[in-house]
């Protein structure tokens, strides 16, 4: 049985007194791709963003490749190739500028893997970051996340903003790396990306977790989560 | 931590060159014109003397400036205190909080470092900045000495030394600033920068507030108090790299605390 790379326990978080997340537990298997759904503020990112360190959390407990989050910030982050929904870098950097930064902050020389994913993803590594559009920036992101061949992928609505056939070759990368053992955590809002690629799934709506038996639900079901709670309860008791 | 320094660095190399070389120039174009105007120096500095509470505040009353010693502190002084004062002020108001104002903090603190190194690497670039920018006026100011075939007061050392700690005060402060959530804050960094300045003119003219002049950053490095000798104030001194650690200090304890912004 493979253990747990990620368990979240009674995680919450709130913003002074909006709601953040609530209660969340969550646990990830090792080779694993894990869908996390959910509408727009549901706590998707404050989920992840606790993971990663950068939300401090009121409760809970985050334990990643068996390391507590917060005491073992770093050692999980060597470990992490996180790509957030905003991809936004500095400005006058060109993007093999950013690239070796990545490298040279992790301490390691990742130019071969980097070229190859750039090659793959057709980025031009001349330019200049201000000189990307959104789809290319994103790009950047994941050669930044992919480069170091981490344990654990944690991917923030990674395709909006790509074309179909960077998406296409964005999951080929994925699978890839997951064939040769690391795990991948996806948030996102399509339903298409889950259920072609996932393994297991979740869904996130108002700050609590639910975790879905099968990454394969139907679009009503889906759709469901994003209007109010009495609907998605019944439509989720069917399912 | 040796990769963020090297980016702070190089990020705000630029930024060095502008201000350093603005307000070096500015300064040695002062020095040389003082060749010029020193015929009729003598009876400016006459003028200039007995002119009350303006002159002591610009120290005019202590130092003649019909001598190039006198005339570098009162003129070149001031330029030199308000300009680098700005420069530390806008260096380090922004050194942290430009990574959230420019979103690019979730790419930085994604990358296994704690916020502890990277606040002691962009604490590190401000000393350096700081260092080059005294290093490089100074070459400017020596410079205009030597092309008038005077020489270098001792004073002079003492003043830029001083005025290194004032900028770190104030750098301190606008460190401890930038760690707070939110925008960047250039306007309140250079703001501050002007009101230490302006407290310590108003603290020069009323008399009732010489008791309280140590308590601002330009106090311990007046140009005229320097190079006349009078005693070094501890007091000042003193209360500046208590302030200065009390900022540096509240910047990584605020920024260790609280949650980054996306």
């Amino acid at each position: 049985m493979k253990e747990n790379v990620i368990e979240i326990r009674n995680l919450t978080k709130s913003y002074g007194k909006s709601r953040g997340v609530i209660d969340v537990s969550l646990s990830v298997k090792a080779g694993d791709i894990f869908g996390f759904l959910g509408p727009n503020g549901a706590g998707k990112s404050t989920t992840i963003r606790s993971m990663l360190g950068f939300l401090k959390i009121n409760s809970g407990d985050i334990k990643i490749l068996g390391m507590d989050s917060v005491r073992d910030h770093e050692r999980i982050l060597k470990e992490v190739g996180y790509m957030p929904s905003e991809a936004w870098f500095y400005d006058s950097m060109k993007v093999g500028d950013v690239i070796k930064y990545a490298a040279d902050v992790r301490g390691g020389d990742y130019s071969k893997e980097a070229e190859k994913i750039c090659e793959r993803l057709k980025l031009d590594t001349g330019k200049r970051i201000k000189q990307l559009s959104l789809g290319n920036r994103k790009k950047v992101s994941i050669v930044c996340a992919m480069q170091h061949k981490p344990k654990i992928f944690i991917f923030d609505e990674p395709t909006s903003g790509l074309d179909p056939l960077i998406q296409k070759k964005f999951f080929e990368l994925i699978n890839e790396y997951v064939d040769e053992g690391a795990t991948c955590l996806l948030s996102t809002h399509v339903l298409s990306e889950v259920d072609k690629y996932c393994r297991t799934a979740a869904i996130m709506r108002e700050g609590r977790l639910t975790m879905l038996d099968t990454p394969h639900i139907d679009d009503e079901t889906f759709l469901s989560f994003y209007e109010d709670e009495a609907t998605t309860d019944s439509l989720l008791k069917e399912a | 931590m040796r990769s963020v320094l090297k980016r702070e660095l190089i990020i705000n190399f630029k930024n060095l060159m502008i201000w350093s070389l603005s307000v070096g120039a500015m300064g040695l174009a002062c020095i040389l014109l003082y060749q010029s105007m020193e015929g009729d120096m003598k009876e400016m500095a006459d003028a200039f003397s007995n002119m009350g509470a303006f002159s002591d505040a610009f120290g005019m009353s202590t130092l003649s400036i019909a001598t190039l010693k006198g005339y570098f502190a009162t003129e070149i002084g001031a330029v030199h205190g308000l300009g680098s004062g700005m420069f530390a002020a806008i260096l380090a108001i922004s050194i942290i909080s430009k990574e959230e104002e420019g979103h690019s903090g979730e790419f930085l603190f994604s990358l296994p470092l704690s916020r502890t190194e990277i606040l002691a690497a962009k604490a590190l670039c401000i000393a350096i900045m700081l260092v080059a920018f005294t290093v490089i006026c100074t070459a400017f100011y020596a410079i205009g000495f030597m092309m008038l075939d005077e020489a270098i007061p001792e004073e002079f050392y003492t003043f830029m030394m001083r005025q290194l700690l004032m900028n770190a005060e104030i750098a301190g402060i606008c460190f401890g600033l930038s760690s707070l959530a939110g925008k960047n804050r250039i306007g309140l960094g250079l703001g501050m920068a002007l009101m230490f300045y302006a407290y310590d003119v108003m603290g020069r003219v009323i008399p009732d507030m010489k008791d309280y002049l140590f308590v601002g950053p330009y106090s311990f490095a007046n140009a005229s108090e320097i190079f006349i000798g009078e005693d070094t104030p501890v007091k000042a001194i003193a209360l500046a790299v208590v302030v200065l650690v009390l900022g540096v200090s509240y910047g990584f304890w605020n920024y260790n605390r609280r949650d980054l912004a996306s």
